[in-house]
């Protein structure tokens, strides 16, 4: 496929991650990185380590050695909502939204970040706060447009079925604008149909605002249709690393898929 | 845009007799011209992007279709070429409807959700050379079936989202043709208003693919005069002014909404708004508050099962008020409407009710402001009919086709009849034929079918006469009363009449029945499929703790079959009354595992079921219906919406219903009463 | 009919205080989803700060300590709104720190130069303010930090622990008698409505005013909530923390902010009951009261909070009033309680609570 803004340079590193709960090993000697504008999957069996590994990158877990680089900058630690204000968004395995919002608070929570406005102003609701209220709400109406999400905008969330609900938290992920963004299973539990949207809207994603996307899919044909290079993990360590036809050769990769024992 | 009032054509030349438009206003184009100098700042069109109405006036409208004019003329577009329209109701796919007919092209909308094979031969036949599509999904269609359309040489899309990497060489955007338009008429003022001026009354306007219950469409040719006066008459009889307001929310490529939300609104000036998307139709409707509103029955159907499956979820108080006030309304609402006697209470409680239920309903419906409303197309249920005219809406029934552009019968206001379709439209003259076909003459007669002479022979006679193809009565009042398609009435073995349309639709009357089909033509009695309304079927099992995962199993519960056979028992306790009918009781049935498709071919594009096919389809589920046998075990193939096929398998019950024994005397047959009668 | 109207009236007006204890309930709930049971002993513990600071029968330790609070939050929040007008000109870490430390230096000098005196409401409250914000901010990190991820129940137990730790804190440091707290709010008695009916309907002026306070506050709190991206993080941290999270809510900051909003709410309750009742330790038992508020109101919902203490007040009085001869006396003290299980009974999820859909 034809690129707008051709894999650039490394944006995310992980390297030597490894991260145990109690006595039980989740990612062991973990390390790959992410380019620029590229799709990077992470797949891998169950249990694999594959959330951990998202966890770790966004600050939900923090691993007991290893390092991660993110726009040049190391750290060993970072809490969740500083990594979201470095630009890193992600969604959720089972879904995680505010479920008591419409479709439409629940992107504009994903502008938080975005906003500026003094809390005094906003407490009398005027002047600044007022116009960036506006700007931000004209940004989400253009999320809402992309995603073809409009006739739920006033919707509460829990009321939506499954697959809109995956569609209006990956709304939510790009109303804070990220560098990099982070799909825990966007496809899981979708019919077909459903499916075919979301990589869709994966894809335009990718190519119109240039976000870099990590994502983790049990759906081979997906990963394979959609991702630039694959990571693959297994038991907590990385058994292949590459194109999607490079891995999907490799020995090992067909072992642990085909559930070989250790 | 410049406009250069030609010698006749001002503002101020005396209005025709209907008093919309003056006389050299006989084209589209020119009606906007019309519209530009006598309203230029009122609103033309509105739209719903990123949450907000946009809207264009009248003059803003004629401006972008001068640009996009030119622009096309740029591109080669000239005097008689086809250009395909695909898209949901965006104003620009309506403005560029009028761009084309300035320059004395054919604009040929094709319906937004054809599948490619509909689409190739839609732009096969009419050998269209350009395109305009509203977005990706169309683009992607139209470049599938290009290779076999080779005339094709131009495609113009809307929205460029997901575009940007297709091949340019046949793609232009939209803004992009329009800026070409506006570089060409910098350099050649006055261009395109010759080329309007050109255009007249008799020129081919559009070409509409009827969708056929039966075989391929036919392109039905229609002229200006045809739509405009059509359009015109339609406008004065139901007093439409520029005050009005519609929302287009029907496929560009069907007649009804060429005529409500095109023709009528360039003639009477009103402003038309499209729904952001076609998922929030409902919304926007609420929001926009139409005053003039068309619509098939199913669209009433959908918005009275939301409103009752609310009304089963709010609270004892609200429900038990919205039913005692539905009550009075069946009681009284029709007829306050229609002037007739009611009781003193009864007024004070339908005023009380209007205030408390009946206003706020409506308001959600988005039918507050609806002045006129017009149901059409299929035969509408006796109690949603009611229901809403109980609620002071002023619902009326029309009859019509595209090669009438529509009206060949319509209600007046106060003269409405829930199984009647009313008397001639203006200008509209009907006759019967022995058969009891219902054939007729009006401005509207369509030109002919194009490359298609066989066709317009057999439906136009040679002394001007329309075959509709149904049959049909005048009756006491001389409102016209359909019964079936002409073709499809036939006889049971006992030389009996069988009309299974008018079977199904009864059927259909009830809200657990989505689809029917009935057999019986040379049998003894007569049989049916069912097919289950999902939503309202789901709703109840739900309710009764009916365990089901999917249509097949909700369609297979002996429950639902109880539930079924209760409605069709009670048809047939209605059938029985008829004498005409009583033969026609439904006797044996089955729930089709399978929602009937039009992806399948099984309905229309309009839904209506092609009975034929079906027959066909399921031949050994007829015969099993036929036999003794209380279950046929079946397997089919089905294609999803993404192309792929699979396979349904199980076995299908089949049930019998109670059958009654005749009451009523024979009716006098009114159709018999033929002959032309001509409107006053 | 006169003598009716005074009684409904009064419960109102008691009411009222019921209703701004359950407040202060119903925000660190929906926030936290934690049923704070030490909202009662917050109540006491700003009630006592507030009428012993203002007493001048403290140790010099105790005004310097408060003024030090004091000076600490005002430091704070002034360096908060340097950071927000210029962010690239504001001290780092460090020098904040240290900037803070120097205002809380300069507090406690201030109030050294004043001596032992009591300070007046004007000082008091801020001061007070601060030393709720400072619990807030101890309890978030000693308590709830480290139970972050846990069982709701094993954070209510929490909370528990944390009404003994104020409890007996509060009374250590700021004593354990009963004080008179006299802002200046009239308290006498007045007749309205002397034209309508014979002898007028008496009201006390010490209910007006905090039925005034609590519009106030509710209104202040609304706007709060709605308006504010505060109040938007507040609702996403009380929808989904990891959601919130992820989306940069600062949790931490989040429950600071809350509990310190508890902690004022608790103050305002504190100076309007210690105003009626003095200020003692059956404060934090009749904070009990707001459990069948809450109840009856809906743990989510801070108009539920109003209405819900209103209804019981004035149910309370009705009930004393025209019940009490039949069924003797003493109703006030268990009416509350029949009311709300009347209520769970039929309505679980209270007048105004969220209605518990679960969809599959």
């Amino acid at each position: 496929m034809q690129r707008t803004r051709p894999v650039g340079d490394v944006l995310l590193k992980v390297d030597d991650i490894t991260l145990s709960f109690g006595g039980v090993q989740a990612l062991s000697g973990v390390s790959f990185d992410i380019r620029k504008h590229e799709i990077r999957a992470i797949i891998g069996p169950n249990g694999a380590g594959k959330s951990s590994m998202l966890n770790v990158i966004n600050g939900f877990y923090h691993p007991q050695q290893g390092q991660i680089t993110f726009k040049g900058q190391t750290r060993k630690q970072m809490r969740p909502h500083e990594a979201a204000a470095q630009g890193i968004a992600r969604t959720f395995q089972n879904i995680a939204l505010f479920r008591g919002m419409s479709t439409l608070d629940n992107i504009m929570t994903g502008r938080l970040l975005k906003m500026r406005s003094n809390f005094l102003f906003q407490l009398a609701w005027t002047g600044p706060a007022e116009q960036e209220e506006t700007r931000h709400r004209e940004f989400v109406e253009h999320i809402i447009d992309f995603l073809e999400i409009q006739s739920i905008r006033k919707t509460p969330v829990g009321q939506l079925p499954y697959g809109l609900q995956k569609r209006v938290e990956l709304g939510r992920a790009l109303a804070a604008e990220p560098e990099l963004l982070l799909l825990d299973e966007p496809m899981a539990g979708m019919n077909v149909e459903e499916k075919e949207d979301m990589c869709r809207f994966i894809l335009d994603v990718n190519d119109e605002f240039g976000t870099t996307i990590a994502l983790i899919e049990h759906d081979m044909g997906v990963v394979m249709d959609l991702s630039d290079r694959v990571v693959v993990l297994d038991y907590g360590r990385k058994i292949a690393d590459g194109t999607p036809d490079h891995v999907r050769g490799e020995q090992k990769v067909i072992d642990a898929y085909l559930g070989v024992s250790h | 845009m410049a406009i250069s009032p030609g010698t006749t054509a001002t503002a101020n030349a005396p209005l025709t007799e209907a008093g919309y438009r003056p006389a050299w206003a006989d084209t589209f184009p020119k009606l906007l011209r019309f519209q530009a100098m006598a309203r230029g700042e009122r609103a033309a069109s509105r739209e719903k992007t990123y949450g907000i109405w946009q809207s264009w006036t009248w003059g803003q409208v004629a401006g972008n279709v001068h640009d996009l004019a030119c622009g096309l003329h740029v591109m080669g577009l000239g005097r008689g070429d086809k250009i395909a329209i695909v898209g949901d109701n965006r104003p620009r796919l309506y403005w560029t409807m009028v761009a084309a007919q300035s320059l004395g092209a054919v604009p040929v909308p094709v319906y937004q959700d054809a599948v490619a094979e509909e689409m190739r031969f839609v732009l096969d036949h009419a050998e269209i050379r350009f395109a305009v599509a509203e977005d990706q999904e169309q683009v992607d269609k139209l470049l599938e079936i290009k290779p076999r359309c080779p005339l094709l040489e131009h495609i113009v899309y809307e929205d460029p989202r997901g575009l940007r990497h297709y091949d340019h060489a046949v793609l232009s955007s939209y803004d992009q043709v329009q800026q070409n338009g506006r570089d060409f008429a910098a350099g050649n003022p006055g261009f395109l208003e010759q080329e309007v001026d050109k255009g007249k009354g008799s020129d081919v306007a559009v070409m509409l693919y009827t969708s056929g219950t039966t075989g391929q469409s036919k392109g039905c040719m229609l002229s200006f005069d045809n739509l405009v006066i059509t359009a015109e008459n339609g406008a004065r009889f139901d007093r439409l002014t520029a005050d009005d307001e519609v929302l287009a929310y029907l496929p560009m490529a069907w007649v009804g909404d060429h005529i409500f939300s095109f023709a009528e609104a360039y003639v009477a000036g009103f402003c038309v708004a499209c729904p952001e998307s076609g998922a929030t139709v409902l919304n926007d409707l609420r929001e926009l508050g139409p005053t003039f509103f068309f619509a098939p029955p199913r669209i009433f159907e959908n918005l009275l099962t939301t409103v009752m499956i609310r009304m089963e979820d709010a609270g004892a108080l609200k429900r038990g008020m919205f039913h005692f006030f539905m009550r009075v309304a069946r009681r009284s609402g029709s007829r306050i409407m229609d002037g007739q006697p009611v009781s003193l209470t009864d007024r004070l409680l339908y005023a009380l009710g209007r205030y408390l239920v009946y206003e706020p309903l409506k308001n959600t419906l988005g039918f507050s402001r609806v002045r006129i409303c017009y149901t059409a197309g299929e035969a509408i249920g006796p109690d949603m009919f009611e229901f809403y005219r109980s609620l002071g809406m002023n619902m009326k029934q029309l009859y019509g086709s595209t090669e009438a552009s529509v009206f060949i019968a319509m209600q007046a206001d106060g003269q409405v009849k829930r199984d009647t379709v009313g008397p001639p439209a203006p200008q509209v003259e009907i006759k019967l034929t022995e058969d009891g076909e219902v054939l007729f003459k009006s401005p509207g007669v369509f030109l002919e079918y194009y490359k298609n002479p066989q066709a317009t022979a057999e439906t136009k006679t040679a002394d001007g006469w329309v075959r509709t193809g149904d049959a049909g009565y005048f009756d006491a009042d001389g409102q016209l009363k359909i019964i079936d398609r002409a073709k499809d009435v036939g006889k049971l073995k006992d030389g009996s009449l069988f009309a299974p349309k008018y079977i199904e639709n009864k059927l259909k009357f009830f809200p657990n029945i989505r689809e029917a089909v009935a057999f019986g033509a040379g049998r003894d009695h007569v049989c049916a499929f069912i097919n289950i309304d999902m939503t309202a079927v789901g709703d109840w099992a739900e309710r009764r703790n009916i365990p089901y995962g999917s249509y097949q199993e909700l369609a297979a519960r002996p429950e639902v079959y109880d539930l079924i056979r209760g409605n069709i028992e009670e048809v047939n306790r209605d059938l029985a009354k008829d004498a005409h009918m009583s033969s026609s009781q439904v006797r044996r049935f089955l729930i089709l595992p399978k929602e009937l498709d039009a992806d399948d071919g099984e309905l229309t594009r309009t839904r209506k079921v092609r009975r034929r096919f079906i027959g066909e389809r399921y031949e050994t589920l007829v015969e099993a219906l036929f036999s003794e046998r209380d279950h046929i075990d079946m397997q089919m193939e089905v294609r999803y919406e993404d192309g792929r096929t699979g396979a349904i398998r199980g076995r299908v019950r089949i049930d019998q219903a109670k059958t009654f024994a005749p009451e009523g005397k024979p009716e006098a047959a009114a159709a018999a009463a033929a002959g032309g009668r001509k409107a006053a | 009919m006169g003598p009716f109207i005074e009684v409904v009236l009064g419960g109102l007006l008691a009411g009222v205080l019921y209703s701004l204890v359950a407040l202060g309930f119903v925000l660190i709930f929906k926030a936290s989803g934690v049923f704070n049971f030490a909202q009662g002993a917050m109540v006491l513990f700003a009630a006592l700060s507030l009428v012993r600071l203002m007493s001048g029968e403290l140790s010099a330790v105790h005004y310097w300590g408060a003024a030090a609070v004091l000076g600490v939050a005002v430091g704070y929040v002034l360096l908060l709104f340097w950071r927000r007008a210029r962010p690239a000109a504001a001290p780092g870490r460090g020098a904040s720190w240290g900037l803070i430390g120097v205002f809380g230096l300069i507090g406690a000098a201030l109030a050294a130069l004043h001596g032992t005196a009591g300070w007046s409401g004007w000082v008091a409250i801020p001061a007070t303010a601060a030393i709720m914000g400072l619990l807030a901010v101890a309890i978030e990190r000693l308590v709830l930090r480290p139970l972050v991820n846990q069982e709701p129940i094993i954070l209510f137990m929490a909370t528990i622990g944390i009404t003994f730790f104020i409890d007996g804190f509060g009374q250590t440091i700021w004593g354990s008698e009963i004080y008179t707290l006299d802002l200046g709010i009239p308290k006498d008695p007045m007749f309205l409505l002397e034209s309508v009916f014979e002898g007028g309907i008496l009201v006390n002026k010490l209910d007006i005013f905090a039925a005034a306070i609590a519009g106030v506050l509710v209104a202040v709190l609304a706007v709060f909530f709605q308006k504010t991206r505060i109040g938007r993080a507040l609702r996403a941290v009380a929808d989904d923390h990891q959601a919130a999270q992820s989306v940069g809510i600062p949790l931490n900051q989040i429950w600071i902010i809350v509990w310190t909003v508890a902690g004022f709410v608790a103050l305002v309750a504190g100076i309007v009951w210690g105003s009626a009742l003095g200020v003692q330790f059956s404060i934090a038992l009749v904070a009990l009261k707001a459990l069948p508020v809450l109840i009856l109101g809906g743990f989510t919902s801070v108009p539920g909070a109003i209405i819900g203490g209103l209804i019981i007040g004035m149910g309370e009085k009705l009930a004393e009033v025209y019940l009490g001869p039949v069924l003797g006396g003493g109703i006030e003290n268990w009416f509350a309680y029949m009311l709300a299980l009347i209520v769970l009974l039929f309505r679980p999820q209270g007048l105004f609570g969220e209605r518990i859909i679960e969809r599959i």
